[in-house]
């Protein structure tokens, strides 16, 4: 650091030196004899040229220049000086016997910072060159600052580019350069607020995660490191996007501080059963369109984001919407929405969706509205990361493979039965779905219908707990106070269960190509009237809706019990 | 200032007010008229009549005031929002954390 600044002539330990040019004799020593006994190191020229050499070796920090001189004059030896000066500042004083404006001007647009008229008052030139040196050390610290912040913002940007690499690899790519992927990433710095991931399953199907965490930059981008790693390594060993939601909930909302977030949609393309998947918790809806039709349908954003509730109120329920090969997807974070134009409008929501009302027409939507909003901006700056992603509702041509993920496809159909019962201990302190979807995946290998059996089980298992068990009325949830109130009566009623159980029943049987599935479950309570209890699920609207009726569009059948403490569900799979 | 607040009378209830951008630059000025009752007020209320964009470091710093208030979803009014930002709050689900009127 020392060095830089010595090198560029900024730092000067030794006595102030002060170059003198004058072609008489006489009035150099006058000059000289005068600074020396203000203790200046006097260095004299004769001439310009000679003024300008002795400039280059010796680096004075003042000049005291002669206009009229042979060789070369006071003028063009000031303008050179100045250039060998570069960025550092010394003060050239032009002493002349001109006295006419024009001549005095010249000095000044030759560079000079000051004229004194011979004869000079001593009292005067003292004064002249104290301003000037206080003005040039004021310059000096100046200099010195500037090149020390530039100093650290190269390492700054340096450590930054290193550190880019190690997240490169870590938040690597996946599968976004397969075949049925367009997608555009542009973040305001090097590092990204807006997170972009996808990965094949190993039963062929696609997952996509699209975040957006709160703010940009390298605060921003910190939650990608155990984001990416959950999705990537969750995805490869077969789990679904519930599965992968709640585990992402849980680490970010222990490592994120209270206030930053990921707002995210997680997206599971099952091509087999032709079905998108979807969680969203505060993403723009993502949108799915249909160019030959013209349809178009919203994922909604249906949850809060991640990492701000705590693992027992967060939901993991996701929904489902039937896909077709020739269907399009379209998701982006809201660097895009929110764009602005030189005259402070956003592009904005209608802007964005007029690109899918007009069926047919572009390939590639990425381009099209990259293009858009190029145009819309006239150049001006982004203001927050920008993410687009297009997926192409069809297998890739050659899927990438996740990096250490097990190949696996469903095992022969075979005759199995097995049976789990939880009592009031269990069902406080461990959470059986998890357990139960993996010993079915475990058994039969059907992972291309995990989040689906893990949705019917899920709404199946929560009647029971908090319907048949402790009897909490799902109105409640209807509203946004009742939620949490919901919420805060289950865990007390739970902690408080002595007795009750809940059975769950597994009956497989080879069907078809595939299988057929029975789910019982049975629990100990008084029995629910699964439809009069809970009027607005026929209806499937508010905030706790979707359950049954997305169960039984699953399902090929599900019946309860006329008491209704046990139902039964079948689930077949080809 | 961008963000006043004012402590009711029997100090009870903080109302703070956000005008113009609610984003990453109010967030000092924010932190600051949260704190503006003697002691702990029962009641926060967000009044965003007069604000006119928000983006998710405001929703962070929303989060922050719940934390502040307790972690209760009925510790915190959000009011006389604009569409756009009823919008963003609603896109966020914060419908299920606070009072949102």
């Amino acid at each position: 650091m020392q060095a830089i600044l010595e090198q560029a002539g900024v730092v000067d330990e030794s006595a102030i030196r002060v170059l003198v040019v004058d072609d008489n004799r006489t009035n150099r020593m006058v000059l000289t004899a005068l600074l020396k006994r203000h203790d200046y190191e006097i260095l004299s020229a004769e001439n310009g040229q000679q003024a300008v050499e002795l400039f280059e070796r010796e680096r004075p920090v003042l000049v005291l220049m002669d206009v009229m001189m042979p060789v070369m004059d006071g003028y063009e030896a000031t303008r050179q000086i100045k250039k060998l000066a570069g960025e550092v500042f010394v003060p050239v004083i032009f002493v002349t016997a001109l006295t006419d404006e024009g001549a005095l001007v010249k000095c000044i647009e030759a560079g000079g910072d000051d004229f004194l008229s011979k004869p000079y008052n001593r009292t005067v030139l003292k004064a002249k060159i104290d301003a000037l040196m206080r003005l040039r050390e004021a310059y000096t610290v100046q200099l010195s600052q500037r090149r020390q912040l530039a100093y650290h913002q190269k390492h700054a940007e340096d450590e930054q580019r290193v550190a880019e690499r190690l997240f490169a690899g870590i938040v690597h790519t996946g599968a976004l350069d397969d075949s049925n992927i367009r997608y555009s990433i542009s973040p305001m710095a090097i590092f990204n607020g807006d997170l972009l991931l996808a990965a094949n399953t190993p039963s062929g199907a696609l997952h996509i995660m699209l975040g957006d965490f709160t703010g940009h930059g390298l605060a921003a981008s910190i939650g990608a490191l155990p984001a990416s790693e959950i999705f990537y390594g969750m995805t490869a060993k077969g789990f679904g996007i519930g599965d992968i939601v709640t585990e992402l909930n849980k680490k970010l909302k222990n490592v994120l501080p209270t206030g930053l977030f990921l707002a995210t949609a997680l997206l599971e393309l099952n091509f087999a059963t032709g079905s998108v998947t979807v969680w969203n918790g505060g993403l723009p809806d993502p949108i799915m369109y249909n160019p030959q039709t013209g349809i178009v349908t919203r994922f909604r954003s249906r949850h809060v984001p991640i990492g701000i509730m705590d693992s027992q109120m967060f939901d993991r329920s996701v929904e489902l919407f039937e896909m077709h090969e020739t269907d399009r997807i379209f998701m982006y974070t809201d660097g895009v929405t929110e764009a602005l134009n030189p005259a402070g409008e956003m592009f904005g929501q209608d802007r964005l969706e007029s690109f899918f009302e007009q069926a047919g027409g572009h390939d590639s939507q990425v381009d099209q509205v990259t293009e858009a909003l190029e145009v819309f901006r006239e150049g001006g700056k982004q203001g927050d990361d920008i993410t687009l992603i297009q997926i192409f509702c069809r297998p890739a041509d050659a899927p990438s493979q996740s990096p250490g993920a097990a190949q696996r496809a469903a095992k022969p159909p075979a005759q199995w039965n097995f049976s789990f019962e939880f009592g009031p201990h269990a069902l406080r302190n461990s959470d059986p779905l998890p357990m139960m979807v993996n010993t079915l995946m475990e058994t039969q290998g059907i992972y291309d219908h995990r989040e689906r059996l893990y949705t019917v089980l899920a709404e199946l298992f929560s009647n029971s707990l908090d319907h048949g068990l402790l009897s909490l009325d799902s109105a409640l949830k209807k509203t946004p106070e009742g939620f949490m109130q919901y919420y805060a009566e289950r865990q007390q009623k739970l902690e408080k269960l002595e007795e009750g159980r809940i059975r769950v029943m597994f009956h497989h049987r080879p069907h078809g190509k595939g299988g057929r599935l029975e789910i019982e479950i049975l629990d100990s309570g008084p029995g629910y009237a699964v439809g009069q209890a809970r009027p607005e699920l026929a209806a499937n609207t508010g905030h706790s809706g979707r359950g049954i009726p997305l169960v039984r569009s699953l399902c090929k059948e599900l019946i309860y019990n006329p008491k209704g403490n046990a139902a039964r569900a079948l689930y077949e799979w080809d | 200032m961008a963000v006043t607040s004012q402590c009711s009378s029997d100090g009870q209830e903080l109302t703070i007010r956000v005008q113009g951008r609610f984003d990453f630059s109010t967030h000092r000025e924010f932190r600051d008229a949260i704190q503006n009752c003697p002691r702990k007020p029962q009641r926060y209320v967000v009044d965003l009549r007069s604000t006119e964009y928000m983006d998710s470091s405001a929703l962070g710093m929303l989060l922050l005031l719940r934390e502040e208030a307790g972690g209760d979803s009925q510790a915190v009014s959000l009011r006389n929002a604009n569409p756009e930002i009823r919008q963003v709050l609603t896109i966020s689900n914060f419908q299920k954390m606070f009072v949102l009127d």
